[in-house]
């Protein structure tokens, strides 16, 4: 359901401002979104002055280096800091992307870091993915075939059939395209999203499997798949250069031509 | 103290820490076979470091060649320096075919051949006919193979209804008179204690990568289950041996696949010059990790080093051209982009030997059971506890792994495991109850940390940590430096006593996850560089300057190390296993390793 | 709030409806259909002599205006129909207001589209 204010416990204050370490020169200003489950009060924006000449060029190389030098509290995931693991997605500038791919650099003025939009916050940047991944697995994203894999060899798939899953495999689960699609925003509840729909093309696009019927018919719903409005904002801010919404339109081509 | 905590009781078959590859696939399987399965991981179980693996997992399929697994069985051997156990690696290599078609019918996203079958490439150390050709052994899903396949693997794993406990961090293992009871673990959601009793316990916790200052590793790769094996008073096997993996990111330390020399790259110095050439005149760039390090460090310590400090090399694949570079390495061209700023189809990658895997580990037989020294059996199993993956040592990489057989690890003795436990365990069969001593030390332990009020943080320590042991126990190791390197890991272990937590509260405490992570970690680094500076022969990943020679006589053994509550480290060894499961194949004798 | 439901079978919900795919295609045949009849009606209001009532009731009377109109004013409102049907299901949360404001605006656009095929016959037949 849209809504266009916050609730009152989501208002966010002003927070603790950090001051660079003396004999810094060369800082930035980091704005970062605090949310402590344990005090129970409203969310507040931090900031942290950091020394840019002792810090990696990455914006998670920047909260890492305020984790351990000036705030411990600090709270975010994170785990192979080079784009593949999925953990650091958060708000960066206004929008969805992992930190460890964004460059400092290639944002101007003052960082400001939010967690991801739309989400229940557990604590500062970690938000509840749990319904997320439900969408995910509601998708049944495995192999299905009726048909016996061969007992002793793998089955049999043309190059060409393979390439029609490139684009579709390499999701990492983030979530930035989700949480960053108004659609989602009003409709998560019955709305799958970018991430689960494209994790169900994957498998609608890939040979080995046989039950493309029945994944259409699971899909065909005006709130599961025919929410996504074809907004893009989910191509737009796929950290691994993906496009959902193609894949999206693909399963809604699919279903036209299975009606005659 | 200890009623502070709320803590929530279960009861499974089996629990599985751990949901990286060789965790789901145990998890996955032990499911299947009708045992009642948990699996705790602290992350959620697609972003474990298995999803970062590149260029592939090795099995003999021969689909772009002839290849036999005797002979991927003797490139083990010969790539792990002769300390590899030689019927787990025939165990290992013979069900690599089986194990690769497993996933392939579960719905790994392979690359295909033309004729439609799965795509393999060449990969360091790997060849046909005992040593004489070139295997195109490596199966590979583009440069995305661990990726492709972690992912399939959690996906079986809804499929088959495993049940997750999804960022809980395992805390210690439940011992009871030399028998692993349980686990505990801390639920990061809620801040609860949860305490898992079961028939038995599987590590699948990963590396301890991150002992080191610049790694491939992740964030996360911090050992925990190798640390709770040491503190439950059992040891670790062989773990002075790191591999380096030569090409990590100059600067960022992230992996670029062996895939990329697989496909043809080639490392170049100063002088523009394929230096591989000279030091390994038959497989050059597809030398054994160990080999390619060392020689990128010969270089570079030559002056030969490329940058303005000459010290780093280059990967060069310009000559590869667009279409093999999009079709099977599209993931480096994006890691180099972003981290490197290069675009590979017009720069080489600057690149420098990183750390990126522990040989070492849990000592296990090739069933994935735990074994220690006892009363002077090496193979002494530890009833129920299990350890699988890079967190465990069978041994079958020995002194040193070779490239895409650590896919194959995590699958062929996941499986192994489940197999294993299906035969041990009768499934609901009733558990003996757990007294609140049992874990009362875990309690406490864990209490005394997170009320730690010191003067020193937790990323100072582990700084100095990390940074003592990338300069003491690097790719070349010395004595003397060795020896510098303990005394400054015996102040950094006791700087501990001094640590302070600054977060007090209970929900998503990272500051108390990663100072239990640096607790763990401390211990493996006090495993690492006291190993190395006991191990006076060269082997492998284990390079001495000192002691320039491999020594069969006196070292063709496995180190154990023990930690006590002090990290102080104490050694015993096991023999290496010089048989094979079966006469299909022949013991392997050490010969001087040349590539 | 607490909820005790699993989080799959929150997803899970109802399960699909096997429904939607009309409404998508529909839509979309209907705005391609009004392209061309939009075209024609800017193009023929532009070129009529005068816009004095008569001149438009002369012009409305002609049959193949008279069709034209017909099917623009139909395929107009079916069109937003579906597509305010759409903005409601994405902005109104509630089942049971949801389906009230449909069933409105369904009502609205029946008596809207036959009052103006009803106006366009009625000067087509009168004339």
């Amino acid at each position: 359901m849209a809504e266009f204010r916050l609730p009152a416990n989501s208002i966010v204050g002003k927070g603790k401002h950090y001051p660079a370490p003396e004999g810094a020169t060369n800082t930035r200003t980091v704005k970062i979104y605090r949310y402590d489950p344990d005090s129970g009060k409203n969310p507040r924006i931090d900031s942290y002055d950091i020394d840019m000449d002792s810090c990696g060029p990455m914006v998670l190389d920047a909260i890492i280096k305020i984790k351990n030098e000036m705030d411990a509290t600090l709270t975010f995931r994170r785990s192979c800091r080079e784009g593949i693991c999925g953990s650091c997605a958060m708000n960066i500038d206004g929008s969805n992307t992992l930190a460890c791919t964004m460059a400092l650099a290639d944002i101007d003025g003052d960082i400001t870091i939010y967690p991801l939009p739309h989400q229940a916050i557990i604590k500062d940047l970690v938000s509840d993915l749990t319904h997320f991944y439900a969408q995910y697995a509601s998708v049944e994203p495995w192999l299905k075939s009726d048909s016996p894999a061969p007992p002793d060899r793998e089955r049999l798939q043309t190059p060409e059939d393979r390439e029609k899953l490139d684009g579709a495999y390499e999701c990492i689960l983030c979530a930035c395209c989700s949480t960053s699609c108004p659609s989602y925003w009003w409709n998560s509840d019955r709305y799958l999203g970018p991430a689960a729909l494209l994790a169900s093309y994957r498998w609608l696009a890939d040979t080995r499997d046989d039950a493309t019927g029945e994944r259409l018919d699971d899909l065909e719903d005006p709130f599961k798949l025919y929410r996504c409005h074809t907004i893009m904002n989910c191509a737009q801010v796929c950290p691994k250069g993906l496009n959902p919404a193609k894949a999206i339109a693909e399963t809604k081509k699919m279903l036209v031509e299975r009606r005659g | 103290m200890t009623n502070a905590y709320k803590i929530i009781d279960h009861t499974y078959d089996v629990v599985i820490v751990g949901a990286g590859g060789a965790g789901l696939r145990a998890t996955l399987g032990m499911a299947a076979q009708g045992l009642s399965t948990a699996c705790i991981t602290k992350v959620f179980p697609t972003r474990s470091h298995t999803v970062a693996a590149q260029g592939g997992m090795s099995a003999s399929l021969g689909n772009m060649g002839d290849d036999h697994w005797n002979w991927h069985m003797y490139d083990t051997i010969k790539g792990s320096d002769w300390l590899g156990d030689q019927d787990a690696i025939e165990y290992m290599c013979r069900e690599a075919v089986p194990a690769v078609i497993e996933l392939e019918h579960f719905g790994v996203p392979f690359s295909r051949t033309e004729e439609g079958k799965i795509y393999q490439r060449p990969f360091g150390g790997m060849t046909t006919n005992f040593g004489e050709g070139t295997a195109e052994r490596t199966c590979a899903a583009a440069d995305r193979t661990g990726h492709a396949i972690l992912h399939t693997l959690y996906q079986q794993s809804i499929k088959h209804h495993a049940e997750f406990y999804i960022e809980h961090f395992a805390i210690d293992l439940i011992m009871v008179d030399g028998e692993c009871k349980g686990v505990i673990s801390l639920d990061l959601a809620t801040g609860e204690l949860h305490r898992y009793q079961a028939h038995m316990v599987v590590l699948a916790t990963g590396g301890c990568g991150r002992t080191y200052f610049s790694a491939t590793s992740a964030h996360t790769c911090t050992g925990d289950g190798n640390a709770m094996v040491l503190r439950a008073g059992l040891p670790l096997q062989d773990m002075e041996f790191v591999q380096f993996h030569p090409t990590g990111i100059y600067g960022a330390g992230v992996l670029i696949t062996e895939g990329v020399r697989g496909e043809g790259g080639y490392l170049t110095n100063n002088e523009g010059e394929r230096f591989m050439e000279r030091y390994a005149p038959n497989a050059k760039d597809l030398a054994s990790r160990d080999v390619v390090s060392r020689s990128m460090t010969m270089e570079i310590n030559g002056g030969r080093g490329v940058g303005p400090d000459n010290d780093h090399c280059f990967l060069n694949l310009m000559h590869l051209g667009n279409d093999v570079i999009e079709k099977r390495l599209p993931g480096i061209s994006e890691s180099a982009r972003i981290f490197a700023g290069v675009d590979v189809n017009k720069e080489p990658i600057p690149v420098l030997p990183t750390v990126h895997y522990n040989m070492g580990g849990i000592p296990t037989n090739y069933h994935g059971e735990v074994v220690t020294l006892k009363d002077g059996d090496p193979d002494t199993v530890v009833p129920g506890l299990m350890a699988i993956g890079e967190a465990a040592c069978v041994s079958v990489h020995g002194a040193n792994r070779l490239g895409s057989n650590s896919l194959l690890d995590i699958v062929v003795f996941g499986r192994a495991a489940a197999l294993r436990a299906a035969e041990l365990i009768k499934p609901g069969s009733a558990h003996k109850p757990l007294t609140e001593e049992d874990s009362a030390p875990i309690l406490e332990h864990l209490d005394r940390i997170r009320s730690a009020k010191g003067s020193t943080g937790t990323a100072q320590i582990r700084d100095n940590m990390q940074r003592t042991m990338q300069k003491h126990a690097a790719v070349f190791r010395t004595g003397e430096s060795l020896e510098e390197g303990l005394v400054k890991m015996r102040d950094i272990v006791d700087s501990f006593d001094d640590v302070r937590v600054d977060d007090p509260n209970l929900i998503w405490n990272t500051d108390l996850v990663e100072t239990l992570e640096l607790e763990n970690l401390l211990c493996q680094a006090q495993t690492i560089i006291y190993g190395a500076n006991n191990r006076t022969e060269s082997r492998g990943a284990h390079a001495r300057d000192d002691f320039e020679e491999r020594n069969d006589d006196t070292w063709m053994k496995h180190t154990l190390a023990w930690t006590d509550e002090k990290a102080n480290v104490s050694i015993d060894y096991r023999p290496v296993h010089m048989y094979t499961l079966t006469d299909e194949c022949e013991v392997i004798p050490p010969k001087t390793r040349v590539y | 709030m607490s909820n005790l439901r699993t989080p799959l079978s929150q997803v899970k919900g109802h399960g699909s409806a096997k429904d939607g795919t009309s409404h998508f295609w529909v839509q979309r045949l209907t705005a391609i259909a009004m392209v061309p009849l939009v075209l024609w009606l800017c193009f023929s209001v532009a070129s009529l002599p005068g816009m004095t009532q008569v001149e438009i009731r002369s012009w409305v009377s002609q049959p193949f205006t008279a069709v034209l109109l017909i099917l623009l004013i139909a395929t107009g409102f079916y069109h937003a129909k579906l597509g305010l049907q759409m903005v409601i299901e994405d902005y109104i949360g509630n089942h049971g207001p949801r389906t009230a404001v449909i069933i409105g605006v369904t009502m609205l656009c029946v008596f809207m589209a036959v009052l103006g095929v009803f106006s366009v016959m009625r000067i087509a037949f009168t004339a």
